[in-house]
């Protein structure tokens, strides 16, 4: 055995296994109830944002990927767009978040992520492209749509699903019980977030491969 | 000719990536009992679709049945799934072919009619790592009604309905034997399954286990599941589900361990486990699980 074929063979997966096994645990990443981790992210405009700065308004983060069918419900029915112009205009701050790699489905450059919201009249604050998915394992995000509010103390407040129908079907937006307003309603209103977090549900987020 | 022969049934519906067909056990119905149909699917190499529990991603096939008076379904029978790993995210589900069998109840009255037409209407969700499409399917399938017990049905194709039931009945996650003993701890981050299957020596060895939840958000799907012998038996630390907030009453799913005893070499057995959780210290009552799949699995795929 050469000695490239015996670094392939068996010493490359023994170092990938020694760093995944020395990452930190998934679970430590966001959780309701504890601080949300702190990041900057790169804007489809070229601003950058820190987390940070936000510090006293309320922050949804929506993970995004304009080719998943469970993200497509949400737009094509006009219903991100409509949550995105109420809770803007109330002084949250929301960022769209876009943990799609390269070639993969999502992927979009910030050229056409800007095309995408004007062609929906999507209106977050920013559109925040993270191709290395940096972000979206620091929140462990697992879907698109995958949901997260922050209170102005910077805790996690909510953590799940858009809302309570985990379909791909534009007839069940009208009837659904949307867990992002419940929960910035309840907050907001001094009240205990009631459902704090559920089952994200859509298409996996299309990170980038763990291992080449 | 045998085509010939073949096309009295319908063939596969397409589906994104593959064809949908239903197809029944035996060639009709006897009025007063129950059968088996079966919803088959044929997937392209790359393509998945859904267990009960999806896990992280995802949504599992449903069907809307559309049926004439005096014929009832059951809820799906589930076949034990397997994991999709892509980087922090696991989904359950099946790839290849894959047939999920769905009980009927035919009451004494259909005995009237010579015939039985079953409809159903499928949506489903076909995914790859690299993306997600969602399917619809409108099957439908005439069966005649009979006095005797009908003829497992003849298929042309190289594999009989019988042989697709059989290996579907296989792939079944069964109840573990009445003799071991199962407990599930709550220490905090983690929920630790303990089995004792009463093996003291060596000569059986679980040399895998993996879990897989029947409720959604308890474990975290992603997290190494870690096995440690003990005696008698071994344990299984799950890690809990960021999203599960509250203390749960009961574990359920399905644990599938690969055993490697003097007769098999390595075989990997399916059980289905219903575990009361009890925090460290608490004796908490442990059973196997001793009812048919399908009612636990219906039971247990809404929470």
């Amino acid at each position: 055995m050469k000695r490239s074929t015996l670094f392939i063979r068996l010493l490359y997966p023994m170092l990938v296994a020694l760093v995944v096994y020395a990452m930190p645990p998934l679970a430590s990443a966001a959780k309701v109830g504890e601080a949300a981790p702190d990041f900057t992210g790169t804007a489809s405009n070229g601003k950058t944002f820190h987390l940070s700065d936000y510090r006293g308004k309320y922050v949804v983060l929506e993970w995004h990927n304009n080719g998943c069918p469970y993200v497509r419900k949400q737009y094509n029915s006009g219903n991100m767009q409509r949550l995105q112009k109420q809770w803007t205009g109330q002084g949250v701050v929301w960022f769209t978040i876009l943990s799609s790699a390269p070639g993969k489905q999502g992927y979009v450059t910030a050229a056409e992520e800007n095309d995408y919201m004007a062609k929906m009249q999507a209106v977050p604050t920013a559109a925040l492209l993270d191709p290395t998915g940096e972000i979206g394992h620091l929140y462990d995000a697992k879907t698109s749509p995958h949901m997260f509010v922050i209170n102005p103390q910077g805790v996690v407040i909510y953590d799940g699903a858009i809302d309570d129908k985990p379909t791909t079907e534009l007839s069940d937006v009208p009837g659904a019980t949307n867990y992002v307003s419940l929960a910035l309603e309840q907050a907001m209103a001094g009240k205990q977030v009631v459902t704090a977090a559920t089952r994200p549900y859509g298409c996996s987020v299309k990170y980038a491969d763990a291992t080449h | 000719m045998l085509l010939c022969a073949a096309s009295a049934r319908a063939a596969g519906t397409p589906i994104p990536h593959g064809t949908l067909e239903l197809i029944a056990e035996k060639q009709g119905i006897e009025a007063g009992r129950t059968f088996d149909v079966g919803l088959r699917f044929q997937l392209e190499k790359g393509w998945h679709i859904y267990w009960v529990n999806p896990g992280d991603s995802g949504e599992p096939p449903r069907a809307e049945w559309q049926l004439p008076a005096g014929l009832s379904a059951g809820a799906i029978e589930w076949p034990t799934p397997r994991r999709f790993e892509t980087s922090s995210i696991v989904d359950y589900g099946y790839e290849d072919a894959v047939l999920l069998i769905v009980p009927m109840h035919a009451e004494a009255s259909l005995a009237a009619q010579p015939t039985a037409r079953l409809d159903a209407k499928v949506r489903l969700l076909v995914c790859s790592h690299e993306m997600c499409i969602p399917g619809k399917a409108e099957l439908s399938l005439t069966l005649p009604i009979k006095a005797q017990p009908p003829a497992p049905e003849a298929r042309s194709v190289a594999l009989s309905a019988a042989d697709l039931f059989a290996a579907a009945r296989k792939s079944l996650p069964r109840p573990a034997p009445g003799n071991w003993k199962f407990s599930v701890t709550d220490v905090g981050d983690s929920f630790v399954l303990t089995a004792n299957i009463g093996h003291l020596n060596t000569s059986h060895l679980v040399t895998q286990a993996v879990f897989f939840p029947l409720a959604e958000s308890q474990i975290e799907n992603a997290a190494p599941q870690k096995l440690s012998p003990v005696a008698a038996g071994f344990r299984l630390t799950l890690r809990k589900s960021n999203q599960l907030l509250k203390p749960i009453a009961r574990l359920k799913g399905v644990l599938v361990l690969s055993e490697h005893s003097p007769e098999h070499s390595l075989v990997d057995q399916s059980y289905l486990i219903d575990v009361p959780v009890g925090k460290p210290g608490a004796v908490s009552r442990s059973y196997a699980l001793g009812i048919h799949p399908v009612e636990s699995l219906k039971e247990g795929s809404r929470i």
